[in-house]
């Protein structure tokens, strides 16, 4: 037996995240942020729950997905069909109807959870795309190549703020849990070694369908809210290949396998491509595939390895170091 | 009956397509374990050598297949020894292998924008709608010669990989690349030549499918996912199973047009590719290294 | 909490950097800011491109002549442009940028018609007029917004005027009744119009006509070998297609090479472009149909629009405008119009004078007006061309804009 972890949650880290999300939710009104500001904030808050979500299945239990743009769609256009229907189904209900819908949908995905490395990520890939051209083909339900638009509301996009806000707090706080849980060893035991972990007595079918599950659930509900925020939603987009790519992005920006990391990634990601975007660009691409490779050839932890090792520099040496490993 | 001759050669004509935009592919990830995700990247980049050697020097495609696949060949080498080289082995490369060479990916495509802008482009060559009459069905001959390439080429390789003491080291490092460096293979230039030869022919796919179709820089995308499933389909690494599964995935998708609309057709060799996967992970052939 | 720190740190550093994000020095009150963005990376980079050389073209024009008069008081114009990478999303986030950041005064359109209905949520969330010339699916004009106005005709009407001049082929008897169709549509927002437009046409037409093929394609497919086999198979007198221009590169190539030929052929609004011809050689686009928005052509007149192919020759090294440059052209002229009838800078203000529009314009047709019952989308016919075995595309229909005469059966089959 192992000694036994200490504490699942130190009650310090736990009040200063409660402090944490206090001092954002009172942000916008306090700052006066302009709606520019505001919208893009709320963005990040969806994407950090997104790469969260899928940093679960890719960086816990090592299973690189290619394909959550399945899920995330699939969520956008359940709450969408939801939040369409006469009379319209209140949109935080239509988000979670969502989110069970795409965790229902990843249950259905068990048998490739059997494969490992390149291929379950190849695997994933083929699931995302046969989705998206199965649901730009199903025109009832998506609309079609011409995708679905919902009703205007300027009050509703924004008080999404504080409802990504609330959806990203609950996946940070699962993803802290999980990952200092005896359930996290477990998962980092699949990670290590699918067959070793099975001898040890670890399940580890269902813990994969587990994480998958819940993975693809939470990137359903954030393609809910992401469905609202953007009013206007298209199959080709939501299910693109394009949209899988940014899950897996932002956590290795960030740092795959940590909590701070997809943290990171996500408001990286969305930030640094705006920034790019606006001011380069025809280098916003070229700039990206850099410190893609940048990253990966010298900071594996990404840009939460980054950060740490800075901190280093400045003294508050071994305890962060210490922390990289965990946070 | 007619309609049948009509689907079937469509079939083999398509399967030469995805057989020669697969097989670059299909090495890398045989010899290094390394799924090359910059293959979009560098089949776009086979087109735009093409088109650029076509209008500038007025060099007919076919004739130019030489120089595009040696400067293809030696991008190859240049990406396997400044990046491929440095990425950790064993279970933690292969995530980071696909990023990396997705970067790879995306500043390929950049420097695409910057040089041709996004403009579509496309070779226009005497026999670009040349067709000859075969069992009463016309068959392009730039289609034709595209498939004689996609025969040729992994004859080619056979030869390359059996008869030479080059390929008799690649099958080798391949099978065990520890036990190689014991022997004295230098298992670095091997990585360096295979890594070459792969992306020497995803140039090569992309000068070929400049001749047939329009491109702009973002070129490569739907080629790289449906060389994933023929390569899939034939078993990672295999050559042989690569022709083979080009063949399979071609006649399925041509012939599903009988019983779904067109559109889906597509779809269909992605639900293959995860069937397979989850069914026979060694793909439909068995996993042979480079048979 | 180390990690929680410094996500704050973050969090915090990261929205000071948006807030901070410089904006364009201007001398205020007589510069008039108008954004846009346009895909110039991407899927739709080629015709990015394109609108861009329009944009920019109206606006050197009006700052040359000294700006516009609002209000009795000269103003400049100035476009601030950005890449929207054909991406939804990314254009989105960038017009809410350029309204809430950036602080322009009002905006023009991005193209395609998928970017134009998720792009225009936010002109309507902020009540920023939103005129544009890239956005042709009725669909985005059904939402009713009050800020969108489309100088656009819808695609649907494309397919109809496309069937109007079949239909007089048909009557003089160049065509046999009933006709069948091989209907091919790329899967957009787009190609669902040019469906509609034809199938609805077919429909109404009391036999005349008959859908024998009707199938959806993927945008820049790739082998189309099996589509045309059914095509073939199914042995139809009018082959209506409705592409992208990689799409009908590829396809015709295929369709020439499959030793097909149809009466009618026509591939939507694509056909003409000097880029089409190139690739696919002179012979094998004889007699293929074209509808377009606009044509260099209806310059044979004098008017706006020998005006503008001139002004265009003259900064683009004498190139030819085509469609896209113009609407990108008149979308500009039409907000610079509402603007100065407007008399001030004022988004309610431009708005009602875009309401109130009734002006001439590039496009055939009559004036310019966004009339309410389409959701303020313009409804000016459409143009159709022939290629000639000698170079040149006549507008064959409608006939008063007309400057050559049709061939109502394709001579290219009779070989």
């Amino acid at each position: 037996m192992t000694p036994r972890p200490p504490a699942l949650v130190p009650w310090k880290a736990a009040v200063a995240f409660a402090v944490l999300i206090a001092a954002l939710a009172v942000m916008p009104p306090l700052f006066r942020l302009s709606p520019y500001t505001h919208n893009l904030l709320t963005l990040a808050l969806l994407m950090i729950s997104g790469a969260l979500a899928w940093n679960w299945m890719g960086g816990y239990v090592g299973q690189v997905s290619f394909g959550h743009s399945a899920m995330f769609g699939l969520g956008g256009f359940v709450s969408a069909r939801l939040m369409l229907m006469e009379p319209p189904g209140p949109a935080p209900l239509a988000w979670l109807v969502g989110g069970i819908a795409a965790g229902v949908f990843a249950l259905g995905a068990h048998p490739m959870l059997r494969l490992r490395g390149p291929y379950f990520s190849i695997a994933t890939i083929g699931l995302g795309e046969a989705a998206r051209l199965l649901f730009t083909y199903w025109e009832g339900f998506t609309g079609g190549a011409s995708g679905l638009s919902l009703p205007i509301e300027i009050e509703m996009k924004y008080r999404l703020y504080w409802w990504a806000l609330g959806l990203a707090a609950i996946v940070v706080a699962i993803s802290y849990v999980m990952r200092r849980s005896t359930f996290g060893l477990q998962l980092l035991a699949i990670k290590s070694d699918v067959d070793a972990a099975g001898d040890v007595g670890v399940n580890a079918t269902l813990y994969q369908d587990l994480v998958f599950v819940l993975s693809g659930a939470v990137v359903g509900v954030t393609g809910g809210l992401y469905a609202s925020y953007f009013s206007f939603i298209e199959p080709n987009d939501m299910f693109g290949f394009e949209r899988s790519i940014s899950f897996v992005l932002m956590s290795v920006i960030g740092g795959v396998g940590t909590v701070f990391g997809p943290i990171l990634g996500a408001v990286v990601f969305v930030l640094l491509r705006q920034y790019l975007l606006a001011s380069y660009p025809h280098l916003y691409l070229g700039l990206y595939g850099l410190l893609l490779i940048f990253i990966i050839l010298f900071e594996p932890l990404g840009l939460s390895g980054l950060a740490f090792r800075v901190m280093r520099r400045f003294g508050r040496g071994r305890r962060a170091a210490a922390k990289a490993s965990i946070a | 009956m007619a309609r049948f001759i009509d689907l079937t050669v469509s079939a083999v004509l398509l399967a030469g397509l995805y057989a020669i935009m697969a097989y670059g592919l299909g090495l890398i990830y045989g010899v290094l374990r390394v799924v090359n995700l910059a293959h979009g990247g560098v089949i776009m980049a086979g087109a735009y050598m093409g088109w650029v050697l076509h209008w500038g020097l007025g060099l007919d495609p076919y004739l130019s297949m030489p120089i595009v696949a040696g400067a293809c060949f030696v991008l190859g080498v240049f990406m396997y020894r400044v990046l491929v080289r440095h990425l950790p082995r064993g279970a933690a490369g292969g995530p980071a292998s696909l990023l990396l060479l997705f970067g790879v990916w995306l500043v390929l495509r950049n420097i695409a924008y910057l040089l041709f802008t996004g403009n579509d482009q496309a070779i226009r060559t005497e026999y670009s709608t040349r067709a000859v009459v075969i069992l009463g069905s016309y068959v392009s001959v730039n289609r034709l010669a595209v498939l004689g390439i996609a025969i040729v080429v992994p004859a080619l390789l056979h030869l390359l990989l059996k008869r030479t003491y080059l390929g008799k080291a690649i099958r080798a490092v391949a099978q065990n690349a520890d036990s190689c460096t014991l022997v004295g293979i230098d298992v670095g230039r091997i990585y360096t030549v295979t890594f070459g030869i792969g992306t020497a022919l995803a140039g090569l796919a992309g000068l070929l499918s400049a001749t047939l179709f329009a491109f702009n820089p973002g070129f490569g995308s739907s080629e790289l996912l449906k060389s994933f499933v023929v390569v899939v389909l034939g078993g990672l690494g295999s050559v042989f199973g690569t022709g083979l599964a080009a063949l399979i995935l071609a006649v399925v998708e041509v012939f599903a047009i009988l019983v779904m609309p067109s559109y889906l057709t597509a779809a269909v060799g992605f639900v293959m590719l995860v069937l397979v996967l989850v069914v026979r992970p060694g793909g439909l052939f068995g996993q042979r290294v480079l048979g | 909490m180390t990690s929680c720190r410094t996500f704050l740190a973050i969090a915090l550093a990261g929205s000071s950097a948006i807030a901070l994000t410089p904006t364009q020095a201007h001398s205020a009150e007589q510069t008039i800011k108008i954004g846009a963005t346009l895909p110039l990376t991407g899927a739709e980079a080629r015709v990015g491109g394109n609108f861009k050389e329009g944009y920019e073209l109206a606006f050197e024009q009006v700052n040359k002549a000294g700006g516009l008069d609002v209000g009795g008081k000269k103003m400049q114009v100035a476009l601030t442009l950005l890449d929207d990478t054909s991406n939804q999303a990314t254009a989105v986030s960038l017009a809410d940028r350029l309204v809430n950041s950036d602080k322009v005064d009002l905006l023009l359109g991005t193209y395609a018609s998928h970017l134009v209905e998720a792009q225009s949520t936010v002109a309507e969330q902020n009540r920023v007029p939103y005129v544009n010339g890239g956005g042709g699916a009725t669909k985005i004009y059904k939402r009713h917004f009050k800020y969108l106005f489309g100088l656009i005709s819808p695609v649907e009407l494309l397919g109809t005027t496309l069937m109007q001049w079949i239909d007089e082929q048909q009557k003089a008897g160049q065509l046999p009744k009933p006709a069948k169709i091989a209907l091919l549509w790329e899967n957009t927002a787009h190609g669902k119009d040019f469906r509609k437009g034809v199938s609805d046409f077919a429909q109404k037409s009391g036999g005349g006509y008959q859908i024998a093929v009707d199938e959806s394609f993927e945008l820049n497919g790739k082998d189309f070998g099996a589509l045309l086999g059914k095509v073939k198979a199914a042995n139809v007198d009018l082959f209506l297609v409705d592409a992208h221009l990689p799409d009908y590169i590829t396809m015709h190539r295929q369709y020439v090479a499959a030793g097909l030929c149809h009466k009618i052929v026509s591939y939507g609004a694509r056909g003409s472009e000097a880029d089409a011809i190139k690739a696919l050689g002179q012979d094998n686009v004889n007699y293929v149909l074209s509808g377009v928005w606009w044509s260099p052509q209806l310059a044979a007149k004098p008017g706006l629009s020998r005006d503008f192919v001139n002004a265009f020759k003259a900064r683009y090294g004498g190139r030819d405008p085509e469609w896209f440059q113009a609407l990108a052209y008149q979308s500009a002229r039409t907000l610079f119009d509402a603007i100065q009838k407007a008399g001030k800078v004022d988004r309610e203000a431009v708005r009602s004078a875009l309401m109130a529009m009734n002006e001439p314009s590039l496009l055939p047709g009559p004036n310019v007006q966004f009339k309410e019952q389409f959701g303020q989308q313009v409804q000016n016919p459409f143009v159709i061309q022939q290629n000639l075995p000698d170079g040149t595309s006549p507008i064959i229909f409608p006939k008063e804009v007309a400057t050559g005469q049709g061939k109502g059966a394709n001579p290219r089959c009779a070989k």
